[in-house]
């Protein structure tokens, strides 16, 4: 059980590191536009 | 394209032609749905436009690009600029036209970029601000949710040691780890619900803000004490209604900003210099230091900067922009001009009478603006927030005050947290924006842009829909309706440098009957009145009959008719007798004869026929109808019906319209068809059933859980349940539109 001690706290800074992770590609625009990459996919060149 | 005879109308479409074929695009002719218009004389000065410079010394920029019509136009134009050599990224957005630019200076320029854009057919032009989307909600919302869902596993492990037995150090770090979770989704992420509280209490008004901050505040603050003093506390059930109710106000916040940028785009349209006459020759100034009664020079190409009146030159102008109208505007000494629009050949003096804001097309932007501001009228959420927090706060202290008889200090202020906890108006406050933006999405899907949700929910009580006759019943443009092929092959011969509507319809004839164009020679065309010339050896003129119709005649004073008419749109029959099932009266207005317009209304199944019905006309008539009590829809296009598309209840622009007329409408047609009107009309029903439904519902879970808490029922575990399973009711409700609607249209 003593493993929670250690594990918790990992778990919890993996989280944070893909919570900074989000919040970074959300600043440099990731999530502007939902709507144009989608279909950019359909177009194969 | 693909193995057929290339014709082009001029040298223009043959260099865009050469560009696309050359970077090996040539599939664009065959996928495009849709074909450009003409390329257009790029205007403006591109040396003017701000340019972000990176480390590496490569420079960026957005621009707005118009006249993208389809997937297949945009396709084409970023691929077009991304084998221009020297351009290291180009990004172009359907759904706002815009193009995001990155390249190396040394090798390309960004004028010789537009150029290449405008080449094509579309017209890039300098965007005026950027309208950045609303990150800093999107980051919130991400942080809320990551927390809220470590933190719901978290809990779950609390209470399952409920059962099966926990060791006290155990469950406090536990509580220990939600707390470190907790504080950053309530300190930081519900800022902007801090933000409206007190904002609004500053104005003296109480809105749905207020007890949502209040409980934020509050289960945040009995968390620290409870994780201080070990026992449970609320804190799964706040971040869980932080990062529901961030969502909610993220699907609102898209439509909004939508309508916004269409108001920016429209803004940004006026170039961004002008020549100026001094005493002492030309000046080149920035457009908006012209002042009323300055002269300015406008040559061919160039975009008129301000209004005004001409005071020297003669030329055509093209006020597409404003009046949806493409043919040209012959202008002379004291015509008036107005600001965006284009001098399509001509040299003129032009003295300045409003300039910068005061412009046309800056007023009617900023009306947009204005419009897409109101959709922030308050929902029947904010109307009972007063009564509501007061309720909620009363509650509690009942609560507090029976129980503290009973039970003592602590059982007190664990059940009185419990009633707010519980009490917080989550689904409610969803209730309208969740159904609001899942019909505006189906209307979207269905081609109908409404501008916000008022128009929306307004489209439930209208029971007149009038439809105008050119552009929205009908197609809009002349088409060939009759004429011997002959005749056609020759007209269109002559015709084939002449960017006239007629042009065009005899064009697109002659191309669906695979007439080959015959050369001509010695085209002389007179604007307005008639194009002349040789074909087969043999002298034509084409010219106006006497109603609807061209004659072409030959050097011996023979002569053949063409007649042109407007056709009705395909779905026009399909689409009124589906909107008279739903008890809607359908009236047919146009300034047309009555015998055009009884026609046309025969043929679609219209019965109540305004016909000779001007501008005045129109909304004379449309006040009439409300002043009997009647709520009514305007469709219509053109820029005589702006004044009737405001006064209607509901009014409606065909996408195909003046920019004016979209700027005043409530929404617009995005295809040519009238199928979209009816499309709104189901999902306003659907959305205003579901908004009902959903109110009913969350009111009535409001009122049962804080019967239940202050009943002393709701322990954190069942707060934590009841939370979600309430805003979950509330979104289900809201998906149904798209499937009521849908359900309605397989009927």
């Amino acid at each position: 059980m003593n493993a929670v001690l250690i594990l918790l706290p990992v778990a919890i800074m993996l989280g944070a590191i893909f919570a900074a992770m989000f919040v970074k590609a959300t600043r440099d625009g990731q999530f502007d536009d939902l709507d144009d990459p989608p279909k950019r996919i359909l177009k194969d060149d | 394209m693909e193995g057929e005879a290339e014709a082009f109308c001029c040298s223009g479409c043959a260099m865009a032609y050469d560009i696309i074929r050359g970077s090996g695009l040539s599939r664009y002719y065959v996928e495009r749905e849709a074909c450009p218009p003409r390329p257009e004389p790029a205007s403006g000065s591109w040396d003017s436009i701000p340019l972000e410079t990176a480390p590496d010394g490569s420079v960026a920029t957005r621009l707005v690009i118009d006249n993208l019509r389809c997937a297949s136009c945009v396709w084409v134009t970023e691929a077009v600029l991304q084998r221009t050599p020297g351009v290291l990224g180009a990004t172009v957005s359907y759904a706002t036209g815009r193009a995001a630019l990155r390249w190396d200076p040394a090798l390309t320029s960004l004028a010789a970029l537009a150029g290449r854009i405008a080449a094509l057919g579309y017209r890039p032009r300098p965007l005026g601000a950027a309208a950045t989307p609303d990150r800093d909600l999107t980051v919130r919302l991400g942080v809320a949710a990551f927390a809220a869902m470590n933190i719901m596993l978290l809990a779950i492990s609390v209470y399952a040691g409920w059962w099966d037995g926990m060791e006290p150090r155990w469950t406090a770090v536990f509580r220990w780890a939600t707390l470190v979770l907790a504080t950053p989704v309530a300190l930081w992420c519900a800022q902007p619900f801090f933000a409206g509280a007190i904002a609004g209490l500053r104005q003296g008004r109480i809105h749905m803000d207020l007890p949502i901050a209040l409980a934020v505040a509050l289960l945040y603050g009995h968390g620290v004490l409870a994780t201080l003093g070990g026992f449970d506390g609320f804190l799964d059930s706040l971040a869980m209604l932080v990062a529901l109710l961030l969502a909610g106000r993220m699907l609102e916040g898209r439509g909004r900003r939508r309508a916004a940028e269409a108001a920016l785009a429209l803004a940004s349209s006026l170039p961004a210099t002008a020549r100026r006459e001094t005493a002492d020759g030309l000046e080149t100034v920035p457009a908006g230091d012209l002042r009323a009664g300055d002269r300015i020079d406008l040559g061919t190409g160039e975009e008129i900067p301000a209004d005004g009146v001409v005071l020297e030159g003669f030329g055509q102008v093209r006020m597409a922009l404003l009046t949806g109208e493409s043919a040209p505007v012959a202008v002379g000494p004291s015509s008036p001009v107005v600001a965006g629009a284009v001098v399509e050949v001509g040299a003129l003096t032009v003295a300045v009478e409003q300039a910068g804001d005061d412009t046309l097309l800056r007023r009617m932007a900023r009306q947009l603006g204005v419009a897409a501001d109101r959709g922030l009228l308050p929902t029947l959420a904010d109307r009972i927030a007063p009564e509501f927090t007061l309720a909620t706060l009363l509650a509690a202290a009942v609560t507090a005050l029976v129980w503290w008889r009973v039970g003592g200090g602590s059982v007190a202020l664990a059940h009185a947290v419990a009633v707010l906890v519980v009490a917080c108006p989550c689904a409610l406050a969803l209730s309208q924006p969740l159904a609001a933006a899942a019909a505006l999405g189906a209307t979207a899907r269905r081609g109908l842009m409404l501008r916000s949700v008022e128009p929306l929910l307004a489209l439930g009580e209208i029971d007149i829909v009038a439809l105008d006759k050119t552009g929205t019943v009908t197609g809009g443009t002349p088409t060939v309706i009759s004429g011997a092929d002959d005749a056609i092959r020759i007209a269109a011969g002559l015709e084939r440098y002449s960017a006239h509507p007629i042009a065009r319809a005899l064009l697109a004839e002659a191309a669906a009957r695979r007439i080959p164009l015959p050369a001509a020679h010695g085209v002389v065309e007179v604007p307005g009145h008639s194009i002349s010339g040789i074909v087969d050896s043999r002298h034509w003129s084409v010219g106006a009959g006497e109603s609807g119709e061209i004659c072409l005649k030959d050097d011996r004073g023979g002569c053949s008719i063409i007649r042109l008419g407007d056709r009705i749109r395909d779905d026009a029959p399909r689409i009124v007798a589906a909107l008279q099932s739903r008890g809607l009266r359908v009236a047919l207005l146009t300034g047309d004869h009555a015998e055009v317009a009884g026609a046309v209304a025969v043929q679609c199944g219209i019965t109540e026929v305004v016909a000779r019905c001007g501008p005045e006309g129109k909304s004379e008539w449309v006040r009439a109808r409300q002043a009997e009590g009647h709520r009514v829809l305007l469709a219509g296009d053109g820029i005589n019906d702006g004044p009737a598309l405001a006064m209607a209840d509901v009014g409606i622009a065909m996408g195909s319209g003046a920019a004016a007329t979209v700027l005043v409408a409530d929404g617009v047609v995005a295809y040519p068809a009238l199928g979209p009107v009816l499309a709104g009309f189901r999902a306003s029903d659907a959305a205003r059933r579901a908004i009902g439904r959903n109110q009913r519902r969350s009111i009535g879970y409001n009122v049962l859980a804080v019967l239940a808490a202050a009943l002393g029922l709701v322990n954190p575990l069942v707060a934590a349940v009841l939370m979600p399973l309430s805003s979950g009711m509330v979104i289900w409700g809201a998906s149904g539109v798209e499937r009521t609607v849908r359900r309605e249209e397989a009927l």
